[in-house]
């Protein structure tokens, strides 16, 4: 492998780890804002005591997502200066703006976490939704910024000039809508089930069953609701990807020649070389109406595009498939739990509980896998339509090394960071004193 | 507007300088105390840097982000040339974030809090040194702009700019900065024991800070660094650096009468001065290649950008600044109204 290919899985590798973080630190303070707030009306010590949990993990989070975020500020340019060079300016301002959420996110933990006692009641449990807001704000303009490489916008580009820029109009770039709009779902589905799994197995063990079954709750509800806007919000998605990225459509629906009503294949094996999909289902006139609302309107194969501008069909493909599989899954882990509200007697049953714990990972390799289809749906553009991704990577030889180094680096954090979440549950279970 | 961003980036270099390095300087002190005085070190760290913590870090975003949107043509050369110190600053900086939160919201204390400690206490004290190193390979004059010499080894253009002695001496200098920098803050918060402690530390540093100093200049100017030969002719950055030296005795007045808010603010004096002699000195040539000085105010973005990026640091400034002075004065960082 090449230079180019190194840097290419450091990125992916990084920003897979950071995106973990960044969505538990993005939704977490919410739960804990839920149940401070509960505490605040009943005081139950039980709110207490899971509010007071819930707060450590953040912290912990919030720490490894500030750290991997603060990497990755210095890795986009390290890794890419031919990219930031010319992208800097332009999609300067969501950076910008972003900077400022951050900080008014860190300011808000700096009260919330050591205002116990210290500060009015309300002003403390309101820096708590601060956290909150400004990480979601934070979430969305990076994501802005993101979009942007899939949608170009507010810059005219002559003989390889970036000329006449307007940093608002990149900001607000054709693709930020709906993918900022996605990817918060996202981050409320994958971190609802997550930590919803999480007590879903303590109570499946009958370990601290009361305090367990009010974190399920606040969570599940909260989880349901995203995971059952999560598919439209995905069909937003595909429609706009068909509007501004013909190939990315046909690479995710492994569609190789141009079609008037155009069959939807769900699953499929991809011989890539042979362009050819096998084992698949395929439903008649599908993919022309979800792409374009339309039976018979035509869909773009990837045959149709120069060779050097296709992406790598089956990697994404595959990925889309895990991305609408899981959706499809967690949606119906929200049916399970909408039912269980009438069928009290659910409640009892092993199993229920063990279909939450399946879930609780899923979200976040559904977010893994969106990325995936979104990164890699682009190639070869860095800047879809402007600049390639080989002419961004960094002249520094030797990015195998700094590949290496991230892995061993965050694979000791991430194992740290499970350790000391059993360890916080451990002591959750410990009954009240 | 084009002032206006640099005058915010030169502010959170200065605020990164002087936060960040007291965050840093808190584990360097914690490093080199007595076992005895570590367990209290720890516990006093926490109280006074926990509030502030983040936020103190995040001036170097903000930093990296006016540099990237703004100075494109010097975040390039900074993210390419000093690719392996960045690194490195990043694995430091990893490594004692991660460590201070672990080892304060850990829901068990047994036997892992020694490897928090130690990590936390050996990242405080790599990550100001790579940033030294990093910072003096901008103006040794010794790199190599690839374009100009695609003979050069990986060695020259990538290893040797910042791997030298001077690297080292700026390192430490900076690090000492950063001890002298927390210790002065720490002496505030303590009481009885652990304030003779860190009086003690804090009169070390200090003495560390400028014999360092001394070495660096001298070195400097017997190797030839062009920086600083034209630091020690320009009579604005040597008057500052002397202010900055005298103003030691008054410092040392306001600490033993426990005025504790003054000895901050005149610490913070001594490190706006040191960074404006450094920066006053080469103005607007900040890097200085093999064979060119590179100005901040060439090559930048196009007007709109700048335009627009002014704005946004104004307004997110006046959002920022009250709430972080807010944070500082409630948690009790920068102003006593009593003492209770
Ligand atoms: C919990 C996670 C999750 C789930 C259940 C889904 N997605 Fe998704 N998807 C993401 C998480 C995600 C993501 C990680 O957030 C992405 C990556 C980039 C983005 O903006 O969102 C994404 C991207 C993404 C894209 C590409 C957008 C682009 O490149 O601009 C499409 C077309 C879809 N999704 C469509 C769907 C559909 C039809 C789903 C039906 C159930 C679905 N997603 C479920
Ligand atoms: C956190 C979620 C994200 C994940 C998991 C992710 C994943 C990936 C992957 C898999 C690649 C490699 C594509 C390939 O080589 O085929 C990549 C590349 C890249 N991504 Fe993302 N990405 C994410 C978000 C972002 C965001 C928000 C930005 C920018 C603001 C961004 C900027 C880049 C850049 C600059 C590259 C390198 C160029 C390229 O290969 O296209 N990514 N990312
Ligand atoms: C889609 C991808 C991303 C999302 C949704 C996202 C979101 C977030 C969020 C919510 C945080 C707050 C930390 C926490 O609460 O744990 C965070 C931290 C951070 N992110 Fe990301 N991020 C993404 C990608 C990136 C990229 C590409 C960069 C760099 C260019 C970046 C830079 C940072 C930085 C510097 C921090 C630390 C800020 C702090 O100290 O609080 N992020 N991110």
């Amino acid at each position: 492998m090449e230079n180019l290919d190194y840097a290419r899985l450091q990125m992916a590798f990084t920003l897979g780890f950071h995106i973990i973080f960044a969505c538990i630190g993005m939704v977490m303070p919410f739960f804990m804002v839920v149940s401070h707030y509960k505490y605040l009306k009943t005081r139950n010590p039980i709110y207490k005591k899971l509010t007071m949990a819930w707060l450590k993990g953040v912290a912990i989070f919030f720490v490894t997502g500030a750290v991997s975020g603060t990497a990755l500020s210095f890795e986009l340019g390290m890794l890419w200066p031919g990219f930031m060079k010319h992208a800097g300016p332009i999609i300067g301002m969501p950076f910008s703006l972003e900077g400022a959420a951050f900080f008014v996110e860190a300011i808000a933990l700096g009260f919330y976490l050591y205002g116990w006692n210290k500060l009015p009641e309300k002003f403390h449990w309101f820096t708590g939704v601060i956290i909150g807001v400004a990480g979601v704000a934070s979430g969305i303009l990076v994501v802005s910024a993101n979009g942007w490489m899939n949608a170009p916008s507010g810059f005219d580009y002559v003989n390889g000039e970036f000329t006449n820029i307007d940093p608002v109009k990149a900001l607000l770039n054709p693709a930020w809508f709906t993918q900022a709009l996605h990817m918060t779902l996202a981050a409320f589905v994958a971190t609802s089930f997550g930590v919803a799994g999480i007590h879903a197995y303590q109570i499946y063990k009958n370990r601290n069953v009361d305090l367990h079954l009010k974190a399920f709750k606040i969570t599940i509800i909260i989880g349901t609701i995203a995971a059952f806007l999560q598919p439209i919000s995905g069909d937003i998605s595909a429609k706009d990807v068909a509007k501004r990225q013909p190939a990315k459509l046909a690479a995710l629906e492994a569609h190789y020649e141009t079609q008037k009503g155009a069959p939807l294949y769900i699953g499929g094996i991809v011989d890539q070389e042979n362009q050819k999909v096998s084992h698949k289902i395929a439903i008649p006139k599908a993919l022309s109406f979800l792409a374009f609302g339309d039976f018979d309107a035509e869909v773009k194969g990837l045959n149709d595009f120069p060779e050097d501008e296709r992406p790598p069909v089956a990697i994404v493909h595959y990925a889309f498939q895990i991305m609408v599989g899981l959706g499809v899954a967690l949606m119906l882990a929200g049916i399970i739990y909408l039912i269980s509200i009438k069928k009290k007697s659910w409640l009892q049953c092993k199993y229920y509980w063990l279909i939450f714990v399946i879930m609780a990972p899923m979200g976040f390799l559904a977010i893994e896998a969106g990325w995936v289809v979104t990164e890699v749906g682009r190639q070869p553009w860095i800047i879809h339509q402007v600049m390639k991704t080989k002419d961004a990577v960094t002249p520094v030889p030797g990015m195998k090394y700094s590949f290496f180094f991230y892995l061993v680096l965050y694979s000791i954090l991430a194992i740290t960071v499970t350790w000391l979440m059993q360890r916080q549950i451990r002591s959750l279970n410990q009954k009240i004193d | 507007m084009l002032y206006v961003v640099l005058f915010f980036l030169l502010f959170s270099l200065l605020l990164y300088v002087m936060l960040g390095g007291a965050d840093f300087g808190a584990g360097i002190v914690e490093l080199f105390a007595s076992k005895n005085n570590r367990a209290n070190t720890r516990d006093i760290i926490y109280k006074v840097i926990g509030p502030v913590w983040e936020a103190n870090h995040i001036w170097l975003i903000i930093l990296l982000v006016i540099l990237w949107v703004a100075f494109p043509v010097y975040f390039n050369i900074i993210v390419i040339y000093l690719h392996i110190p960045l690194t490195l600053v990043l694995l430091g900086i990893t490594i004692r974030g991660v460590a201070f939160v672990f080892r304060h919201y850990d829901a068990v204390v047994d036997k892992s809090q020694f490897w928090y400690n130690w990590l936390f206490r050996i990242g405080s004290f790599m990550t100001p040194i790579f940033l030294g190193l990093s910072f003096s390979a901008l103006i040794n004059g010794k790199i190599i702009l690839i374009e100009d010499h695609p003979s050069a080894s990986f060695y020259d253009i990538f290893i040797q700019p910042w791997f030298n002695v001077f690297g080292l001496l700026t390192g430490l200098f900076y690090a000492s900065l950063c001890a002298f920098l927390a210790a002065t803050l720490l002496i505030g918060e303590s009481e009885g024991k652990s304030k003779q402690h860190f009086s003690k530390s804090s009169a070390t540093f200090t003495v560390v800070l400028v014999v360092v100093g001394f070495i660096l200049l001298t070195y400097g100017y017997s190797f030839e660094i062009k920086f600083i030969q034209d630091f020690i002719v320009n009579p604005l950055a040597l008057a500052s650096v002397a202010l900055s030296g005298i103003l030691l005795i008054p410092l040392w007045k306001f600490i033993k009468q426990q005025r504790k808010i003054a000895s901050r603010y005149l610490a913070g004096i001594q490190v706006i001065l040191i960074l404006f002699a450094a920066i006053v000195t080469h103005f607007p040539y900040f890097i200085i290649t093999s064979n060119e000085e590179i100005s901040i105010l060439e090559n930048i973005a196009p007007e709109s950008t700048i335009n627009n990026l002014g704005w946004m640091l104004i307004i997110g400034g006046s959002i920022i600044l009250p709430g972080l002075f807010h944070l500082m004065k409630s948690f009790k960082m920068i102003k006593i109204l009593e003492k209770s």
